[in-house]
């Protein structure tokens, strides 16, 4: 019996490993999602299983706590114990006398399936933590933007649907020198700045498919309808230009320059910080892969920063325009 | 004893979770949010008239949720990077005063009054950022606003004692409470983490020699404060035209003929608002 949940859809099969011995379990576990929708692999026992989930980890573990051969609480522990597998999130099932004695506070567990329980709540439970953990999973750990896992993913995935869009990668200009003169908590403090700045400018353009993700450092991205784009890159650069002065102490602002030493030891003179914008389109599934977008994006960086001042770049399908804003 | 009291009062005064403000602002600000097609700047421009929804959009802007504490001091700026969303939430979340008082009127009328001649002062003597000093005037008699909503029988009595002895505000505040409103500005500005230029603004605008870091700010509001009072626009709770620290003068090097032109400039920025309502 499929159990349907009203808008609950995943993006892509999931793949969901289950160890318990438990055969009533089991059966009510393989009944909530046809086989094009969850791909399941059991284990019987706990040992057997860890290799597997090893050398290939599913998008979820469902553990019984229970097992014939090993704790479930255990197997949970030495999958949370490696960063690698840290962020695959696990699910321990018990009965309610279990989870009262078990201790599982102790262990990483990302959520509780008390059984017995129906097959609405186990659904929603499993769906609910799948979907909280593909959110979290590649965030960035200061700006909570999306991270480079999902920004890949969303454009691939617009490409394979062939939808035009504007894909734009924007990084800062003597970040670096800021950094090494200023220490790293007032670069973050930078970071949340322009993060902010991106977020809310797409955000204002209300009504189209937008997205906004941080690759890390001072490298975002951003995703627009080709025909806003240039007006956002406009607007990011002007908020952008206004307000980072105010990140300086007073005597820098007023120089409008840093003195700072390089990688080698020399002293030198630094601009402030500015930003640029290269942004690739894709119109009438030009681009079928993503390495194609970050490459033109790459090569249209170069140009950018050619510029000494905040501007962005478009592709305008091999004719490349540079804009700045006025001074 | 005394001491237990100013600390009993400044928590009374730190922990106001509702600052009112006067409905016709936060009614022009909300159907201007509401409009699909409206501004930034247009926002910003609004925002800037009113002391209490520019003190919490600082404020939010400020707060360490985003990263960045005590880095902006201008309206614009703090839109810029809050959004349309977090401003309409701000605004809705804003009451009006349930009773409006003829000095509440006045109160604001001043603020604004002070924050031009700010500008207008900055502008002249030439200083970086006009726009925050005009920051600063709006907002140096908000811990009177902040008072009048958690201390109400003390403003009571703070404006008969004004009444009584001709005081200035300042005095009777510091007759009745042991503090004044501009010691009430820096708590305030410390617990939001106002960045520290608007702050010296705030609590030396009645005393600008003792301006540790940004004197020029706490004397071009001091300037100011004295401006908006000699030209009676609104009121700032005493009819006194206050004293002038030569002190101002000297951090501004300017000379006092020169407010001369800057008065002319003001005279004009005072129109421009004047058809401003309250009311």
């Amino acid at each position: 019996m499929e159990q349907a949940l009203a808008g609950c859809v995943f993006s892509r099969p999931q793949r969901i490993m289950l160890l318990t011995p438990d055969p009533g379990l089991r059966s009510m576990l393989l009944s909530l999602w046809g086989p094009e929708e969850v791909e399941w692999t059991h284990y019987e026992h706990g040992r057997g299983a860890i290799e597997h989930l090893f050398t290939d980890p599913p998008d979820l573990l469902i553990v019984d706590n229970d097992l014939p051969d090993i704790k479930g609480l255990e197997v949970i522990s030495i999958v949370k114990s490696e960063n690698v597998y840290r962020q695959l999130p696990i699910i321990l099932a018990a009965g309610e006398e279990a989870i009262a004695a078990s201790g599982w506070c102790g262990v990483e567990v990302d959520e509780l399936l008390i059984t017995p329980s129906s097959p609405v709540r186990v659904k929603s439970l499993i769906y609910l933590t799948l979907a909280r953990a593909s959110r979290s999973f590649d965030a960035n750990p200061l700006t909570r933007l999306p991270g480079n896992s999902s920004i890949i993913q969303r454009i691939q995935e617009m490409m394979d649907r062939k939808e035009d869009f504007a894909l734009a990668y924007a990084d800062l200009d003597f970040f670096k020198s800021f950094n090494d003169k200023y220490g790293f908590s007032r670069g973050d403090e930078v970071l949340m700045m322009t993060a902010r700045v991106i977020v809310t400018t797409i955000r204002s353009f209300t009504g189209v498919k937008s997205f906004v993700g941080h690759v890390g450092g001072d490298d975002y991205v951003f995703i627009l309808p080709p025909d806003i784009v240039e007006t956002a890159c406009q607007r990011v650069v002007e908020s952008f230009d206004s307000i980072v002065p105010h990140f300086y102490d007073e005597e820098d602002r007023v120089r409008g320059s840093i003195v700072s030493t390089d990688r080698e030891g020399v002293i030198k003179t630094f601009p402030l910080m500015t930003i640029s914008i290269a942004v690739v389109f894709n119109l009438d599934g030009r681009l079928t892969h993503y390495g194609q977008a970050s490459q033109i994006a790459m090569s249209l960086k170069k140009k950018a920063k050619e510029n000494k001042k905040s501007c962005y770049v478009l592709d305008n399908r091999g004719r490349n325009a540079v804009r700045e804003e006025p001074a | 004893m005394e001491e237990d009291l100013k600390t009993e009062r400044k928590g009374q005064l730190l922990a106001i979770k509702d600052l009112p403000t006067l409905p016709a602002v936060l009614d022009e600000v909300s159907k201007l949010v509401a409009r699909p097609e409206s501004t930034t700047e247009q926002v910003a421009r609004l925002i800037s008239m009113d002391q209490v929804l520019s003190a919490k959009v600082l404020k939010m802007v400020n707060s360490p949720i985003y990263g960045f504490p005590g880095r902006i001091s201008s309206i614009s700026h703090a839109l810029m990077l809050l959004g349309f969303n977090v401003i309409r939430g701000i605004i809705v979340s804003t009451s009006v005063f349930e009773v409006m008082t003829k000095n509440m009127v006045g109160l604001w009328e001043h603020s604004i009054a002070t924050a031009l001649a700010s500008s207008t002062i900055a502008r002249a003597c030439g200083l970086r950022d006009p726009d925050e000093y005009s920051v600063a005037g709006l907002l140096h008699d908000l811990g009177k606003v902040v008072a009048t909503v958690q201390l109400p029988e003390l403003k009571t009595a703070i404006e008969s004692l004004v009444k009584e002895k001709d005081l200035t505000y300042l005095a009777a505040e510091k007759e009745l409470m042991g503090f004044g409103h501009d010691r009430i500005n820096a708590w305030l500005a410390t617990h939001w983490k106002l960045p520290p230029n608007i702050k010296e603004g705030m609590d030396h605008h009645h005393s600008p020699q003792t301006a540790q870091l940004y004197p020029e700010m706490a004397a071009v509001v001091h300037l100011a404060d004295f401006l908006a009072r000699l030209y009676e626009f609104g009121s700032g709770g005493d009819d006194n035209v206050p004293f002038v620290a030569p002190e101002a003068f000297k951090i501004l090097k300017i000379k006092p003929k020169d407010l001369e032109a800057i008065c002319d400039t003001l005279g004009e920025r005072f129109v421009e608002v004047s058809d401003l309502k309250f009311t």
